[in-house]
């Protein structure tokens, strides 16, 4: 028997995924794998308009193919249910939200119609017949000229500002009024891009007239958040709501707002007499119809610094573009305050923040939510400020950085930064990259004509919300704090099971749940079965349960955690009682007949096997006293938040800050204008690491999403609200065939507010995306130009170099120094 | 996506005739390019089915026509809006006629909208098409507008909006 001793035999280990014997193999179950008797097919009917009143909806040739069983109109819908939810308060709270369109469309691709069938081809070729008559009104797709209210797409708020909030901490203008030098910069832009799961989303449903439940197979990642807008909006109570998820092809957040969708189905097989529906995206679909990141213009921004190039206020004005319907939001208009002076130590900032509606795609929280658009911004202020200053891209950070030692480190809004320490991550990534010989490579390249650029960029990934950040949003909002269930037992034959509220989507958690309950129990991971998918019926799950934001590391395995310990706690009581010994002589371990507890003083054993059997079908011999011993144990953890002021927008927002540190060297093709990435570093600091490789899998992954969204993915649409992006010809996903090769390193900064020193991560901070901004800056500062916008194609490349459109930093910046 | 069209030509017709022939969609819209079919409703509003096609993709658009305005024997505009290939359309294309050296000097202007999937799938080619068949439609007016006298030459310019 192996003794029990080291409590991190498992976790830190490079342990292979047990996901990848199932997934690698074409074993893994996803929604569209589901197959039921008398299924039908949906298909949706979308509006080619961004933004049109709805005449007439005709669905009587759809309804007359053979093989279509039913069709559904938001005519019909509507009385049927309430407006989905609205998170934010008036007037944002006004807006009437349903799963069809009824009066009017206000984004292309908005469904309609939706037509069910006996096959996903009839029911394709039954939509074409719906009959839509429109009457179109005039779109808005940007954000400023929405603000000013010309063409309003939901008239029951009365104007298209969704919320508006001032985030003020210190003394802005005494920092301005008393700095040496202060920046100005007119406009930044970050632009709409999404994410591209392998797997689209996937609705079945079944409204069961037998019981009156729901039932979905789905894919959807925050399912807990989902049936509660469900269960309002259908009029059904939330137990009468079973959700299960099991493999899921990717998310990345994209996927929480699949809900709509999920109603539609729902409804679908009510009318269809209770025969399972399913829908499944297309490509074409899920990239104009599911959701998209956040769009965010960042006007009249001030940036007062010292005679020294430290940053001692920012001012700035930020207006967030959540699309046609706010859905998640406007929570987006808090949560880029958990990073607010992002890494650095500015006390004093203003940010008059501003969402809009406009005629283009719902947003969703794509990876990296809210907070990698003000990243970007902050590491745009911290690189124009340095160039036209004149200090170096690695110097300004060093003199700006929150030091090592100033962790725990309160931000000016009450945010806690757990741990970190950025300059060391510059000294590795530095080190890694080859910093110097860049340099020195960059001067004699830019003698030849070339365009080198060499671009740092720090951010964060804050991981673990505090949910009581929606009261700064809405102080009406019932939501506050965070937590996670999980259930561990030994089931009948011993077999140790764990269960959790997650619903993973590539991030390991069978692996490191197994990990943790593996050293609290000193057994094998693989004697571990961890139940993959999300099912309410496990009762597992908590109002926050889901995958998404960062979390699994520290809520979803403290969870696990939790239950393990209990689970423990019971086995070695029932030992201690069938060993007739002490609970404290009583060792975990490995013996000849599996996983067994031993008796120290007398050797005795029992294996896990007779423990279940004892509590499971043969409890005549329990005494009554051990009665409460199920060896079925249920954990909730909860965060330890307080929930903040809302006054103030002041408190705690997140639990961990993972922080990333990226270095890219690119050169701009002086013919072509295309942006060639030469060399890259990342470098990650998410704590102590449960499994380096699903870790390193996660920092290549978020790495190649920053750098496809950089410069190849971008949701275009045309002034009247076409996407013109609406396939992989235009929206140009990245792939292996454009990742350069990323030089990895990691330090670690373990924690204090999680049990194992782990940090959330998996969503990157989009630090590629601020770190080619930053390259691409660099290379062409000297032309007198600055990276206004987060995407950089060639074409935005020629656009800025040659026609001289964007960019122009005598347009954009203005510096003024003062005498000291 | 807009697509801005104008131009002007001249032809040996009073502007009296030339406005008759415009406003009357027995004449005017079967020199629609891809014409079909046409049913009027009235005698300002009508809709007519034309053949649409995009490289392979190919499909029957109608096109529900009003006569906007109608001021003879100086201005006609038609307002138009329909559904192609998923996706939709909505223009204008108006007239101004003045006398010229015997003749009408017809100025068009228009602008047409494209909605949906069809922007997206075949944006980049729409420009060239809306180009060529207004050019067609311009040919074909001129054409039947010719009588004796014959036409000056015309000239369309499109510009993107």
């Amino acid at each position: 028997m192996s003794p029990e001793g080291d409590k991190k035999n498992w976790v830190g280990k490079p342990l292979p995924r047990k996901e990848e014997n199932r997934l690698l193999r074409g074993r893994g179950k996803f929604a569209d794998d589901i197959k039921m008797r008398e299924m039908l097919y949906l298909r949706f009917v979308r509006s080619p308009y961004a933004h049109a009143k709805i005449v007439s909806v005709d669905v009587s040739a759809a309804e007359a193919v053979p093989g279509v069983v039913c069709t559904l109109t938001g005519a019909e819908v509507a009385p049927q249910v309430q407006p989905f939810i609205e998170i934010a308060p008036d007037p944002g709270g006004k807006i009437k939200d349903y799963a069809l369109a009824v009066s009017k469309v206000r984004y292309q691709g908005e469904p309609v119609a939706a037509v069910m069938a006996e096959s996903p081809g009839i029911a394709d070729d039954a939509a074409e017949l719906v009959q839509v008559e429109y009457e179109a009104l005039d779109p808005v797709v940007d954000a400023e000229e929405a603000l000013k209210d010309a063409s309003i797409l939901h008239e029951e708020a009365g104007t298209n500002r969704v919320w508006n909030g001032v985030f003020e901490y210190g003394d802005v203008e005494k920092a301005l009024k008393e700095a040496a030098s202060v920046v100005s910069i007119d406009r930044l832009h970050f632009h709409r891009f999404s994410s591209t799961p392998l797997e689209n989303n996937v609705v079945i449903a079944q409204w069961n007239p037998k019981d009156e439940r729901i039932y979905y197979w789905c894919n959807n990642s925050f399912p807990s958040f989902a049936i509660q807008f469900l269960s309002a909006h259908l009029n059904v109570h939330i137990d009468r709501i079973r959700v299960e998820t099991s493999d899921i092809g990717g998310s990345f957040g994209i996927k929480i707002t699949s809900y709509p969708q999920m109603a539609v189905c729902a409804l679908a097989s009510k009318k269809a007499g209770g025969r399972p529906i399913k829908w499944v995206e297309t490509r074409s679909e899920h990239i104009t119809s599911s959701a998209h990141g956040n769009e965010r213009t960042f006007r009249d921004t001030r940036v007062a610094l010292d005679k020294d190039g430290v940053i001692t206020a920012i001012a700035s004005r930020h207006i967030d573009d959540c699309g046609a319907y706010p859905r998640y939001e406007p929570l987006g208009c808090v949560i880029w305050s958990q990073v607010f002076p992002g890494v650095y130590r500015f006390k004093n900032a203003r940010i008059d923040f501003t969402q809009t509606v406009t005629n283009k795609c719902p947003v969703g929280p794509n990876r990296g939510y809210s907070r990698m658009q003000h990243l970007w911004f902050l590491e745009r202020v911290v690189d124009i400020c340095a160039h036209e200053l004149g200090i170096p891209a690695d110097e300004m950070r060093l003199r700006n950085y929150i030091r090592p030692e100033e962790f725990p480190y309160t931000t000016p809004n009450g945010c806690v930064y757990d741990s970190g320490n950025y300059p060391k991550m510059l000294q590795v990534a530095k080190g890694l990259i080859g910093w110097d010989d860049w340099k020195k490579k960059q001067a004699a390249a830019r003698k030849e004509g070339h365009l080198i650029g060499l671009g740092i960029g720090t951010t964060l990934d804050s991981g673990t919300n505090n949910f009581g950040q929606s009261q700064i949003v809405n102080p009406g909002a019932p939501f506050s704090g965070n937590s996670q269930g999980a259930n561990c037992k030994l089931d009948i034959y011993g077999e140790v099971v764990v269960a959790v509220g997650s619903c993973p989507q590539g991030q390991g958690h069978e692996t490191t749940a197994a990990q943790v309950v593996a050293d609290v129990l000193n057994i094998h991971p693989d004697l571990i079965t961890v139940r993959t998918g999300f099912d309410t019926e496990r009762n597992v799950h908590t109002g926050f349960s889901g995958t998404y934001a960062s979390q699994f590391a520290v809520s979803g395995l403290s969870a696990v955690h939790g239950a393990a310990q209990k689970l423990k706690a019971e086995m070695k009581r029932l030992a201690a009682f069938v060993l007739e010994t002490q609970e404290d002589d009583i060792e975990f371990g490995t013996g000849a007949q599996g996983p067994e507890l031993r008796a120290k003083s007398t050797g005795k054993s029992i294996n896990y096997w007779g423990l279940a059997n004892i509590v499971n079908v043969n409890s005549a011999v329990l005494p009554v006293e051990m009665h409460d011993v199920t060896l079925n144990c249920r954990y909730i953890w909860r965060a330890p938040f307080k929930v903040p002021d809302k006054v103030r927008k002041y408190g705690n927002l997140t639990l961990t800050y993972a922080s990333q540190l990226h270095i890219a060297v690119v050169e701009i093709d002086r013919d072509t204008f295309i942006p060639h990435i030469l060399d890259y570093v990342a470098v990650d600091d998410c704590g102590t690491v449960i499994n380096p490789p699903i870790v390193e899998g996660q920092v290549y992954g978020a790495t190649a999403h920053g750098i496809g969204a950089a410069l190849m993915e971008s949701c275009v649409y045309d002034a009247v609200g076409n996407m013109l992006t609406s396939t992989f010809s235009d929206y140009t996903p990245i792939t292996a065939v454009n990742m350069p090769k990323v030089k990895y390193g990691h330090i670690e900064t373990p924690s204090p507010h999680s049990y194992s020193g782990a940090k959330g991560m998996g969503e990157g901070g989009a630090a590629p995306i601020h770190t080619i901004s930053a390259a691409l800056q660099d290379a062409l500062f000297a032309e007198g130009i600055i990276v206004d916008d987060s995407f950089n194609n060639a074409d935005s490349l020629f656009r800025a170099m040659v026609g001289k459109e964007i960019g122009q930093v005598g347009k954009l910046v203005k510096l003024e120094r003062r005498a000291q | 996506m807009a697509i801005k069209f104008a131009g002007e030509f001249e032809v040996k017709r009073n502007p009296e005739e030339v406005f008759g022939f415009l406003t009357d969609p027995n004449k005017f819209a079967p020199l629609l390019p891809g014409f079909q079919t046409m049913s009027v409703q009235d005698p300002t509003h009508f809709t007519v089915k034309v053949n649409v096609g995009v490289s392979y993709i190919k499909g029957a658009a109608e096109v529900k026509m009003e006569l906007a305005q109608a001021e003879n024997p100086t201005r006609a505009q038609y307002k138009g809006q329909g559904s192609v290939a998923g996706g939709g359309v909505s223009l204008t294309a108006g007239f101004d006629l003045a006398a010229a050296d015997g003749g009408t000097k017809v100025a068009w202007q228009g602008e047409a909208q494209v909605f949906g999937r069809l922007t997206s799938v075949a944006g980049g080619l729409l420009q060239p098409l809306g180009k060529k068949n207004v050019q067609k439609l311009i040919d074909g007016l001129q054409a039947a507008l010719k009588g004796s006298a014959g036409t000056m030459p015309s000239e369309a310019k499109t510009a993107e909006g």
